[in-house]
Parts: structure tokens; C-alpha cells; sequence
């Protein structure tokens, strides 16, 4: 518990940084810096769209994998790393 | 009846009335009596009293005699509307006629008609008019008595019926044959077949054709009648056709719905953090996270530069020319604080916008004249050309200062007697920003905060200062062998709240000589350590040692270029690239290159777009290089008339530099266009030299020039070129160098005697390229030179393609 918090920790201090979320295999948002529901509409929304990355990274090479989203917005910058089912989200004010 | 000879009857008389005496017998005109009811009875006793009260006036007295006389109790007086008797009113004289007229005798309206007797027409004899003839020839009547015969010698002829004139001439031959013509009766026989027993049978009269004359019908079409016209009846029938669809219904339904977020309690969440798998996840996934963070914050991977940059006349590849022109914008200068001063260093504030304001530091050059003013730094705004918005009070004469980036607030000065000098203007940058109204009318002073001590101070002029990244790692190296001067480099940009602690790194610069050299002092600058360093440039005035410094970016080169003026005639300038390794020994760094410059160089400035591009000017000529293009300068240019005295590159156009000169005159060079003469030449812009150039980009561009008292602004827009045609452009150019030296080489090889002969004289190489299209053979000319006297002359051509 103590590497988690530590590198999420490390994570939320850097510049720019709006949120982190931390989602388990479950879809259930298990560490996060954002207010209930919005964390909860994060998991659910980010699940689906990478899973749908996934499946269209891996259709297009059987041995390829999906290792990073980053989805640019206008005013954030939002990053999915998915492992094992698990989903590291970050939500990052790009500086500008 | 009878008329009187007066034209009216007998029995009336015609009277005059006046209105009085109508109104006395209530016969007005009009009024009692109209049209309709003209008949007035009057009293016989009233005429009669009127007569008498009136006598002669009186109007009845023409009538008076027969007044008197009328039998009856009452007269007749009839309205007479229409004059038929002559006046308006006739008096009726007998009784008799009234009578008649008021009762007229009934006209027999049922006349008895005389009832016609019924009596049949008598016949009436008859006129004979000659028509009993035409009757009496139509009529038949017989002429003699039907002739009776009877056995009487009767001779019977017996004669077919085949002849009838046959028939005659025997009768009338028996009738003279006869003794006695009138007793003998004629009497035919009729053949026996007659005699005998008739038989009747049928015949048909069509068997024989000429037993029968007819008519045969025939159809007249005189009795036909075409038919013209005929009623029709029209019904118009609807077309029906049953026609049917069906709509697809789609029936909304929850892909899922969510009350409330499943969460865990807090027992799950401390098994589930402590699951391997999460934290391997965590531990995986970190880097590269914290990678694209990193990624962020540095630089904003989706903005074009270019497209941001141009506006949408200047988008796209475009070859015309620059039409505007240096436009002096404004001029900055004050009767208190500028007068009789040199303008030593200018800088845009970073941050405060809309009005755009800068700085100016301003040195007192000759402190002798005009007295022991101080020397200050002035703050100007565009709203305000001939106040000042602030004043920062200097120990002494400032050379160079600069804003932090990080915080604009702090200001850093280096003065001509070696000292850093800090400001912090936190307090009075409303001031600046126009948001307190300065009543008192004095600008606003502001003193530094912080001061390098005197003891450790530079030991000469201090000639730029640079605000350097706060990755620096800092290491103080003193040197004590040899005279240090110390250029400071830059405090650590920090954020605010480390910004008292402060280091400073020192740029040593060591004098020696060097005998490969001949005896001429040069020196060399070393550096500390650094990891990451922004590009640092030192704005030389023309003192007695001017540094350059570049720091390559993520490659720790310095660019460093010396002068040294001595007492000699002869200047030798070195460019010198430095490559410290990364232990950060700074002493052990050697120049990585050196070039001979013939002239100082007073301005160092890379490309605000390439990174290992760089602009240098100096004496008469600039030149452009590139780092890692070891062989010389990508482009020099000719030797000017005067001195180039600044340079800068445009912010916003790739190709295009602004140079100043010593008459004050600022050019435009671009170098798509031509590089061997400046696009515009904006000529005296000023009185004297231009001692410093900094481009500004606010709406459209702006440059400014930076003169000795005043400082003008200027401003100047035009179109640029795209990145990519001035990145070929440098890569070609750099080819060419390359190509060209090792012809150089080849031909210097033939050239060896001659090439010892000018030793002592710098060679140059002129790489002026014509570049009308990307694709174009380069041209190649080179100039040798010497110096006779110190005016360059050209030599001659010595190749050319």
C-alpha cells in the first residue's frame, strides 16, 4: 500500500496535474484525488474506451498491445496506462 | 258649361285673396286649403260682415251684389293652385254649381251591355263570280243516259284483248257495215277463254320483269341527319391504391445504468492495495506516466508555430515582397532621467502586455560632464512616451540587465564594476500596469533589494547577465593564477519562494597567452558545470573584453567568442566552441574550434527557430553559422561602409535579421530573398548609432531600435517563410560550405606559397547563395582580403561557379 501511495503520490505532484485515479480490474475506482462522482464517470467512460483501443490495436496486429492513451482535449490532457486490467488514469492541465 | 266673355264660367268667379283676409276665413293658400282639398265652404254672413267692416278694401267686393243675393246659408270657394280661372281662389255664384262641383255626377261605370241575341246566320244570296265554271269542268258528269242492249242483232266480235285499236277498226267497220247503223247494236264477244270459268291465281309480279313498273325505294340523304353532336357524360374516377408501411420501431433501452458507484469499504480496499498485481501495475505503468507529464509541461506538441505565427495574409509559401516598411512607432525619451545619457541595454517586460512596455537601462557615459547622476533603470510604457512609469536606482552605470523569466518581478543587473545588483519591483508593478494613479507626479523609485558584496565582486565589467534554468548545478571555481574576469552568468530561475537563495555562477574567463597565436593575449572563457542549459548570450558593448557565450541546448557546447583589443593594431577575434564533459571539470575544457574574426563582435544571437543557427555582427560584416558546420560561417556577408553595431534575428520571419549600424541606419535582410544585399534599408533612422535591437513580438511585429539617448520603436510587419524553405536553405548552405572547402582544400593546395604569404591575413569564405528555387546549384564565390591600413579591401575573385 505504502509503493502505491508513494507513486501515486509522486504522480499528483507533478506540474499540472489535475487528478489521478487509480481502477481495478473491476472497473471500481480504488485510489483517486477527484470527487466521487466524477471519478466514478472517469472509470466507466475510460474503461470502455480503452478497451476499445485495445481491441482495435490488437485487430490490427494480433501481437501488438495498447501500453498508453493519451487523449488531448482543449483543456486537459488525459492519460490511460492499462495493466492487466487495471487502469491508471492521470488528468493533466497541459502548461501553455 | 258656357264660358263667360271673361274666359272662365259663369257660375264662378275668380277672386283675389289677401293673406289677411285668409287668415280670417281660415283659408290660407297652401296651408287650410292645398291642392288636394280645394274646397272651402264659407259662411254667407261672414262675407257679408266683411263686406261691411271693410267695405271698398274688402276683397269680396267685386262679388258683393251676388253675395247678398245667394240664396243659400253657405259659398263654395275653391283654391284654385293653378291659375286656370286667372287667380288663386274662384268663388262658386249658384248654388247649382256648387252642388255640381262638390258632388259631381256619378259616370255610369257598369254600361248595360246590349245582350246579343242568338240568331243563326241567314243565308245571304249569293254572287255568282264566275268560280261555278271552274267546278263544273272538274266535275264528272255523264253526257248520255246508260245505253240498255238486248238480243237485237247483236253482231259479237269476239276479239282478244292483244289489240284495242284492233278493236276500234272492227267496231267502226261493223258500224258501216251495218244496213242501219243506229239499230245495229255492237255488241263484242269476249274470246271464249273469257268465257270460261274464271280461275284466279297467284302471281308475282317480280317473276316477269316487265310485268310491273315500280318505283324502288331508295334512301334520300336529304332525310339524313348527321348527328353533330352528342350529350356526353363525364365522371371523373379517383385512381385508389391501397398502399401500407411499416416504421421501424427502436425501442430505447439502458445499456446500464449506475444509482451509485460501487465502492469498496475500507477493509476491501486495504486487501485489494495490498494485491501484487496492483502494485506491479502501479510500479509498470509509472514511468511512463510521469514521461508523458514531463512531456507536457515542456512543450505543446499540437500548436504549428507557423500557423500560429501568420496571419491569414501571410499563410503559405509566398515570394513577394516585403511592402511595409520601418515605421517609427514610438519614441521614448526624458528630459529628467535620459538626458545627455547612453542607452546601454534595452528589454521587453515579459509579461505586461497591451500596452507594451520596456525597459531601458540607462548608463551615464560621461559621468564627468554632467555630474554624478545616478544611473537608473527607466521604465517606459506606450502610453506614456516621455514618462516614466518606474525607476530602479542602480549603485552604478548598469550594462546589462534582465527579467526573470519565471518571475518578472525580479530583476538582475550587472554593473561596470562588477557587482549583481537584484530588484524586486512586486511593490510597485501596479504602477506599471496603470492601475494606481501615480497623484504626486513623481515617479515612483525603486531600490534594489540585494547586492553583490564589493569584496566578491567581478573584477571588471560586468557585461551581461542571463537568467539560466533551474537545472543548473553550480560549482565555484576559483582560479587564482590568473586575472579572473568574471562574467556572471545567471541566477537559478526558481520558483518564488527559493528566491533567496541565490548563486552565482561565474563564467571565468582566463587571460593568457599563447604562443601559437604570436604573442597575442587571447583568452578563453571557462565554464562550470550544468546539466540542461537555456541559451545564453552576452551582449558585448564595445569595451575592452566582450564575451559571447552560447550554450547549446541539451548538449552543453558553449559558443563563446573573445575579443581582444590590445594595444597591437591588429584584433584577432576567436569564436570558440566549448565542450565540457560531464564530470563538470571546468577547467579542463578546451575549445572545441576556433575561428579567427577579424572584428569585434558585439552581437551573438541564435535563431529564434533553429537551434544551431547563429547570427554574429561585428565590425563591418555579419555572418550566419551553424554549430556543428565546423568549417566556417554559413554566411557572410560583404563589408559594409559602416560598422554593423547590432543584429537580431525577426521573431516571427525565419529568413529575416535586422541589422544596425553605426550611422543609424537599421536594415532588413532576408535571406530567401538575397543575401548579399539587405531587402530594406531603413536609412538614418536616427542620429546616431544603434547600440542595441530587440525584437518584440506584439500584434504584428515590432523592432526597436536602442540608441544612444532616445529609444524609438519601430514597428514592422510583413510576410515570412515557411520553416521548411529556410531549413533547406541552411542544409544546403551547409552542404555548399562543405563542398566548397574541400574544393577550397584542393585548391589551396596549389596555392600553398601564396597561402603562407597571407598567413597573418584571415582568408574568408563567402558563401553568398542565390536561392531562387530549393533545388539550385550554389554559387561560389570567395573573396580574399588583407588589410592595408585596417580598411579591408577586397582582393579579387578567386573562384567563382
Amino acid at each position: 500500500m505504502a509503493d502505491v501511495d508513494e507513486t501515486l503520490k509522486r504522480i499528483e505532484s507533478h506540474k499540472g496535474v489535475i487528478g489521478t485515479i487509480l481502477v481495478n480490474g473491476d472497473g471500481i475506482p480504488v485510489r483517486t484525488t477527484l470527487d466521487n462522482s466524477t471519478t466514478s464517470q472517469y472509470a466507466r467512460l475510460l474503461r470502455s474506451f480503452t478497451a476499445l483501443a485495445s481491441s482495435a490495436v490488437r485487430d490490427v496486429d494480433p501481437q501488438n498491445d495498447l501500453t498508453f492513451v493519451r487523449i488531448r482535449s482543449k483543456k486537459h490532457e488525459i492519460m490511460v496506462a492499462p495493466e492487466n486490467n487495471n487502469l491508471l488514469i492521470v488528468i493533466q492541465n497541459p502548461c501553455e | 258649361p258656357e264660358l263667360s266673355p271673361e274666359g272662365h264660367p259663369d257660375d264662378i268667379f275668380p277672386l283675389v285673396l289677401t293673406s289677411a283676409t285668409q287668415e280670417l276665413f281660415g283659408c290660407r293658400a297652401d296651408e287650410d286649403v292645398t291642392e288636394k282639398s280645394p274646397y272651402k265652404l264659407l259662411q254667407k254672413d261672414d262675407i257679408v260682415l266683411d263686406m261691411r267692416t271693410r267695405a271698398a278694401v274688402s276683397d269680396f267686393s267685386p262679388v258683393k251684389q251676388i253675395v247678398l243675393d245667394y240664396p243659400e246659408e253657405e259659398m263654395l270657394l275653391v283654391f284654385d293652385a293653378d291659375f286656370t280661372h286667372g287667380q288663386s281662389f274662384y268663388l262658386v255664384l249658384t248654388p247649382e254649381a256648387k252642388n255640381r262641383i262638390l258632388k259631381p255626377p256619378e259616370i255610369e261605370a257598369t254600361e248595360v251591355f246590349e245582350a246579343e241575341v242568338n240568331k243563326p246566320p241567314q243565308p245571304k244570296h249569293w254572287i255568282s263570280l264566275g268560280s261555278e265554271k271552274e267546278i263544273g269542268e272538274d266535275c264528272l258528269k255523264e253526257t248520255r243516259e246508260k245505253a240498255l242492249h238486248n238480243n237485237t242483232n247483236i253482231c259479237i266480235i269476239t276479239l282478244g284483248t292483244q289489240s284495242s285499236s284492233l278493236i276500234c277498226l272492227l267496231t267502226l267497220l261493223l258500224a258501216l257495215l251495218s244496213p242501219c247503223p243506229h239499230q245495229l247494236k255492237l255488241q263484242l264477244r269476249v274470246d271464249r277463254t273469257f268465257r270460261m270459268p274464271l280461275s284466279f291465281s297467284d302471281h308475282n309480279s317480280a317473276d316477269a320483269k316487265d310485268s310491273h313498273v315500280q318505283c324502288a325505294p331508295y334512301q334520300d340523304s336529304r332525310f339524313s341527319i348527321k348527328k353533330l353532336q352528342s350529350d356526353r357524360g363525364t365522371q371523373a374516377v379517383p385512381r385508389l391504391q391501397s398502399k401500407s408501411c411499416q416504421t421501424l420501431r427502436m425501442v430505447p433501452k439502458d445499456t446500464f445504468t449506475q444509482y451509485e458507484p460501487r465502492v469498496f469499504s475500507v477493509e476491501e480496499l486495504e486487501t485489494i492495495l495490498q494485491d501484487e498485481s496492483l502494485k506491479n501495475c502501479c510500479a509498470t505503468q509509472t514511468p511512463r506516466i510521469l514521461h508523458a507529464l514531463q512531456q507536457e509541461e515542456i512543450m505543446n506538441v499540437f500548436i504549428d508555430d507557423w500557423k500560429a505565427l501568420g496571419t491569414g495574409l501571410e499563410a503559405g509559401d509566398w515570394s513577394g515582397q516585403a511592402s511595409d516598411s520601418l515605421v517609427l512607432h514610438q519614441a521614448f525619451a526624458d528630459q529628467r532621467f535620459s538626458k545627455d545619457k547612453k542607452i546601454s541595454c534595452l528589454n521587453w517586460h515579459p509579461t505586461i502586455y497591451g500596452k507594451v512596455q520596456h525597459f531601458k537601462a540607462i548608463s551615464s557615459e560621461e559621468p564627468a560632464l554632467s555630474g554624478p547622476d545616478p544611473a537608473l533603470i527607466v521604465f517606459y510604457s506606450f502610453s506614456d512616451p516621455s514618462n516614466p512609469q518606474l525607476l530602479l536606482e542602480c549603485p552604478d552605470d548598469i550594462l546589462a540587465f534582465g527579467f526573470s523569466p519565471s518571475n518578472p518581478n525580479i530583476i538582475v543587473g550587472g554593473s561596470v564594476n562588477g557587482q549583481v545588483v537584484l530588484w524586486d519591483i512586486s511593490a510597485h508593478v501596479i504602477y506599471l500596469q496603470d492601475l494606481k494613479d501615480n497623484k504626486e507626479n513623481t515617479t515612483p523609485v525603486a531600490r534594489f533589494c540585494a547586492i553583490s558584496p564589493v569584496e566578491s565582486r567581478h573584477k571588471a565589467q560586468i557585461t551581461d547577465v542571463q537568467w539560466l534554468p533551474q537545472t543548473f548545478e553550480v560549482q565555484k571555481k576559483i582560479l587564482p593564477d590568473y586575472s579572473q574576469l568574471r562574467i556572471p552568468s545567471a541566477e537559478k530561475l526558481k520558483p518564488l519562494e527559493d528566491v533567496n537563495t541565490k548563486l552565482f555562477v561565474g563564467m571565468e574567463v582566463k587571460h593568457f597567452t599563447n604562443p601559437k597565436f604570436g604573442n597575442r593575449p587571447t583568452t578563453l572563457a571557462t565554464i562550470f558545470s550544468y546539466m540542461s542549459a537555456r541559451k545564453l548570450w552576452l551582449h558585448p558593448p564595445k569595451f575592452l573584453y566582450n564575451q559571447c557565450f552560447y550554450l547549446f541546448q541539451n548538449q552543453c557546447t558553449f559558443f563563446s567568442q573573445t575579443h581582444d583589443r590590445t594595444l597591437a593594431i591588429k584584433r584577432i577575434c576567436i569564436m570558440c566552441m566549448f565542450i565540457p564533459d560531464e564530470s563538470g571539470r571546468p577547467h579542463s575544457a578546451k575549445p572545441l574550434l576556433c575561428f579567427n574574426y577579424h572584428w569585434r563582435v558585439n552581437t551573438m544571437q541564435r535563431s529564434p527557430f533553429f537551434k544551431d543557427i547563429i547570427l554574429t555582427t561585428g565590425g563591418p560584416t555579419f555572418a550566419i553559422w551553424k554549430e556543428g558546420a565546423v568549417e566556417g560561417p554559413l554566411v557572410a556577408s560583404q563589408y559594409f561602409e559602416h560598422e554593423c553595431t547590432a543584429g537580431c534575428w525577426s521573431l516571427s520571419r525565419p529568413a529575416v535579421f535586422f541589422i544596425g549600424k553605426e550611422d543609424g541606419s537599421a536594415e532588413v535582410w532576408d535571406l530567401l530573398k538575397n543575401t548579399s544585399e539587405p531587402l530594406q534599408v531603413h536609412a538614418h533612422i536616427s542620429n546616431s548609432k544603434i547600440t542595441c535591437m530587440k525584437p518584440w513580438t506584439a500584434s504584428g511585429e515590432k523592432t526597436f531600435a536602442l540608441l544612444r539617448r532616445v529609444c524609438l520603436i519601430y514597428s514592422l510587419s510583413g510576410r515570412f517563410y515557411t520553416q521548411t524553405t529556410i531549413e533547406k536553405y541552411f542544409e544546403l548552405e551547409t552542404e555548399s560550405l562543405k563542398n566548397y572547402l574541400k574544393g577550397e582544400d584542393g585548391c589551396t593546395k596549389q596555392n600553398k606559397k601564396m597561402e603562407e604569404v597571407k598567413r597573418q591575413m584571415v582568408r574568408y569564405v563567402f558563401c553568398p547563395v542565390q536561392m531562387g528555387t530549393l533545388v539550385q546549384k550554389s554559387k561560389f564565390r570567395s573573396y580574399g582580403y588583407t588589410r592595408l591600413r585596417g580598411i579591408p579591401v577586397k582582393l579579387n575573385l578567386l573562384k567563382s561557379e
